[in-house]
């Protein structure tokens, strides 16, 4: 897989049709894996997604008293294994970024596994498949590089200059979260 | 069933025993591309898989998009027509129905004459379907009252843009490219929630430094990244228009070649425009004279722009004039009939472009002709095989009808694919028109709001049952595909249509037995008309993702940027419109302190019939609010989640406040997709648009009141089970004439 998930929140409108096309993947039994919420809703309607981070080194991977949660070659977090899991949900609590639910009914724990089936062929995810403002993208690794750098071309180009309120708008993103 | 695969380069995930039927969505004006996931033997619906390859959407949906396919076969789809017997509707055979439907039709027509019977149609259909509608009412019925839901939604586009460029075509350039855009000027238009699929393309123009202007009450999610956030008062949009037409006029902005050659009337414009000083039209609209300065100054200096607009600006008593304003400023800078550039209308339904154009409005024949106009009617009478002199006059628009019913000269109607018991304003009055009616059919595929006022309720198809094409908001004709065979006993209009016009005994004008029958009849009735569909054949629009009209031959590649050399009107020149300003039909003053805007939430479609039976979209969304900002909810002492009472001169309602910042201090927003005593169309202002006749949605006065935690807020959302009782009726029926107030008006 040389694609990776981009997410970039100023794009976000807020119309969860990444959630609801996440419970249309075929793997996942119906129920949703990403979120999407307000950041305050009293102030303004920006709103961001939430997807799993496929963290190299995952949490809720480290912290899984089972072993349960896999990690493919490529690289995506895989949800708990029916087998393995004992219920004891470590995972929901160590991740940062609140992805691992837990299904009470069958006593195990979901999560978002970038839509393992469609994404090993190199088909989008539903979610960045779907996402009407291209919040969530499902790109090339030298796409990825491209647009990280846009941002600050794009300064260059409007002859903005950084200032010490806002210089976070002058840092390269990367995966949208803004880095220091 | 034809099958249609995905385009040989594009991946799709196909798992086995399954197979794609790619069509679009029954939804919005966008008609997103999709492909239905059916199981290869049993041929039942299995879910959603993006259309990647399809230009318009790129595979995105909205939330209703990726769950349309939910609706067909949901379990509360009607599978029998159903007849009232005293009160509750009971199931009966096709027979047993059409039998009602002809002795009562008959009798009432002997009775009351032709035009007892009316026809309300719809424009979630196919163009097929649609064009139909009107043959069925003026060939079968021979009524004149026919009319539709479009009245509501497109008839004030349809009026501004016949006015000032003389065809009615929603866009004038493919959205395909809006990337290559440089201002996008969005009016009264809710993009990111009621367009959703359109907000790629204007992001993807944001990436390459495009500028966005937005002008809307409340702070829509495009106003948080817009250059310009033009906060109006709902209701001046003339004003905000005329100031900007004003400033571009005096700022040197207008392209003075381009008006001189291919408009008419600017010095009459200019001389409108003078008073229109920045200071007034701030007064006016209540927006900063320098947002103002800074839109205008964008717009002008724009090499390459898009007016956009949507209900915001046309559901208005003067939709018309706003329309023919926004539509001007295009003109003035030379805008229209050239690359990236134009001005676009954000077609709410599905078809609400291919379905005003063919017949359905009180006015109209097949291909955009005019009902009045002689040569029109014998060649329509002509394609039609009935003799002219049968045609019958145009009757009265969407909500005139029901003053018609009220009045006794209507005392009939079949409803189709629509559901005004929701949609139409001051309910009650709406309601107390349907209990009048002597006799009552409604087809529909869920038992909507209105279907509970019927005697008769007839099974129709979802969109997913029938093989046709819609017309989408860029004027582009598409193909829908019949995914399954139609549940139940189900049947597509056309076949309903077709079957009382044979009660009626007509039949011999309705010989269809397929859609495609009745598509090849609508393209040579289209021929030569200023909607001319006559070039478009299925296989072309399958081959070339769908044919913009006009496109009148076969080898003709159809129209995707319109008025290139000249405009519709007789001498080929735009007319710039001369407007005097009108206050909205009702503003807030001291009993109703509060402006009152309504629209939609991006989980639900209209009326709600179909998207309030879907899990995903009744759960992210299950009761309307008020929005209310907080400055405003203070004075009332209110919070977030307490209850308020909504109070108009027509009626009231209750809903739960929610705050934020996002509106305009002295307005409040409820959406409208709710029926019965959760419907604010029953607070609405029946103030109709002069030429349009639209509605005035969009504005009317209320006050609100803080009601205690405990009082109950309604029942179940979802439509009442089969055979319940009518719904709350109001015997308290309002005179719909427009109200407007004998005060000062508060304008200069």
């Amino acid at each position: 897989m040389n694609k990776v998930m981009y997410l970039e929140f100023e794009r976000c409108i807020g119309c969860r049709a990444c959630q609801a096309a996440c419970r249309e993947c075929g793997d996942h039994d119906g129920l949703e894996r990403n979120y999407v919420d307000y950041i305050d809703f009293s102030e303004s309607r920006q709103t961001f997604p939430m997807i799993c981070m496929q963290c190299k080194n995952p949490a809720c991977a480290q912290v899984c008293p089972a072993n349960a949660i896999q990690i493919t070659p490529e690289g995506v977090v895989l949800s708990a294994s029916e087998e393995k899991c004992i219920g004891c949900r470590n995972c929901t609590f160590a991740c940062p970024f609140g992805i691992p639910k837990f299904d009470f009914e069958k006593n195990k724990m979901y999560k978002c596994d970038m839509c393992y089936d469609r994404s090993k062929h190199d088909i989008a995810p539903m979610c960045a498949s779907v996402c009407p403002s291209d919040a969530i993208r499902f790109i090339d690794h030298d796409e990825m590089m491209q647009l990280r750098r846009q941002r600050v071309q794009m300064n260059m180009i409007e002859g903005k200059k950084p200032s010490q309120d806002d210089k976070w708008n002058y840092v390269p993103e990367f995966f949208g979260v803004y880095s220091d | 069933m034809s099958d249609f695969l995905t385009s040989p380069e594009v991946q799709n995930l196909i798992k086995p025993g399954e197979k794609l039927i790619t069509t679009h969505c029954c939804y919005c004006g966008m008609q997103c591309g999709m492909h239905i996931r059916v199981d290869e033997k049993t041929g039942a619906v299995k879910g959603v898989e993006p259309r990647y390859d399809f230009p318009v959407n790129k595979g995105k949906l909205c939330p209703k998009g990726v769950t349309a396919y939910q609706t067909i076969e949901h379990p509360d789809r009607i599978l029998t027509p159903l007849i009232k017997r005293n009160g509750k509707f009971e199931q009966a055979t096709w027979e047993e129905a059409l039998d009602v439907i002809e002795e009562n039709f008959k009798r009432i027509q002997r009775e009351h004459g032709k035009d007892a019977v009316s026809v309300f149609g719809g424009v979630s259909m196919t163009n097929e379907k649609c064009y139909l509608v009107g043959k069925y009412a003026r060939v079968a019925l021979g009524t004149r009252f026919i009319d539709y839901n479009g009245r509501f939604c497109m008839s004030s586009a349809a009026g501004g843009f016949l006015k000032t460029l003389g065809i009615d075509r929603g866009a004038t350039l493919p959205w395909t490219e809006f990337e290559h855009v440089d201002t996008f000027f969005v009016a009264g238009s809710n993009i990111a929630e009621c367009h959703p699929t359109t907000t790629q393309h204007i992001w993807k123009a944001k990436d390459k430094g495009a500028k966005i202007i937005v002008a809307d009450p409340r702070e829509i999610p495009m106003a948080r990244v817009a250059d310009v956030h033009l906060d109006l008062k709902p209701g001046t949009d003339a004003a905000l228009a005329m100031g900007l037409l004003n400033f571009l006029v005096e700022h040197d902005y207008v392209d003075q070649a381009y008006v001189d050659e291919r408009c008419d009337n600017y010095e009459e414009l200019k001389a409108s425009v003078r008073d229109w000083s920045l200071e007034r039209t701030s007064e006016v609209t209540g927006v900063a004279i320098e947002k103002i300065e800074k839109a205008g100054h964008i717009y002008g200096k724009s090499p390459r722009s898009v007016m956009l607009f949507a209900r915001g600006v046309e559901q208005q008593s003067k939709g018309v004039d706003n329309v023919s304003l926004y539509t001007s400023m295009a003109l003035l800078r030379g805008m229209i009939g050239k690359f990236a550039s134009g001005v676009a209308t954000m077609t709410g339904q599905g078809n609400g472009q291919g379905g005003r154009e063919h017949g359905q409005k009180a006015d109209l024949l097949p291909g955009y002709r005019k009902l009045t106009d002689p040569k029109a009617v014998e060649y329509v009478s002509g394609v039609w095989g009935i003799d002219p002199s049968e045609m019958p006059k145009p009757g009265v628009s969407a909500f005139e009808m029901f003053d018609e019913i009220q009045a006794g000269t209507i005392r009939a109607m079949h409803l189709m694919c629509s559901n005004p018991a929701v949609s139409a304003p001051n309910l009650p009055y709406v309601w107390d028109s349907f209990n009048k009616l002597d006799f009552f059919v409604v087809s529909d595929f869920f038992m909507s709001e209105s279907c509970e006022f019927a005697d008769v309720v007839l099974p129709a198809c979802s969109w997913a049952e029938d093989e046709g094409t819609t017309t989408n908001l860029e004027g582009r004709v598409i193909r829908i595909r019949k995914v399954r065979e139609p549940l139940g006993e189900s049947l597509p209009d056309w076949e309903i249509m077709k079957r009382i016009a044979e009660r009626m005994g007509r039949g011999q004008y309705f010989p269809y037995e397929t859609p495609l029958e009745i598509w090849e009849e609508f393209r040579i009735a289209t021929k030569g008309g200023p909607a001319d569909y006559s070039g478009i054949t299925w296989d072309r629009i399958d081959n070339e993702y769908g044919v913009f009209w006009p496109c009148p031959s076969e080898d003709h590649p159809g129209t995707p940027t319109m008025f290139k050399e000249r405009f519709g009107t007789a001498n080929g020149k735009a007319n710039l419109p001369v407007v005097t300003y009108r206050p909205a039909g009702e503003y807030a003053n001291e009993e109703y302190p509060v402006t009152l805007t309504t629209g939609r939430v991006v989980f639900h479609y209209l009326t709600g019939n179909q998207t309030r039976r879907i899990d995903f979209l009744s759960t992210m969304s299950k009761l309307p609010f008020v929005e209310i900002h907080p400055e405003l909810a203070s004075s009332y002492g209110l919070q977030t989640g307490d209850k308020v009472e909504l109070k108009t001169r027509r009626g009231s309602m209750i809903v739960e406040a929610r705050l934020t910042k996002a509106i305009r201090k002295d307005t409040v927003f409820v959406p409208y997709h709710w029926g019965k005593e959760l419907a604010i169309n029953q607070l609405t202002n029946p103030c109709l648009d002069p030429m349009s006749r639209m509605p005035e949605f969009k504005v009317c006065a209320v006050k609100m009141k803080k009601l205690p935690a405990n009082t109950p807020l309604h029942v179940n959302p979802l439509t009442v089970p089969l055979g319940s009782s009518v719904p709350f009726m109001a015997d308290h029926a309002i005179a719909t004439s427009c109200h407007i107030m004998d005060e000062e008006v508060p304008t200069k």
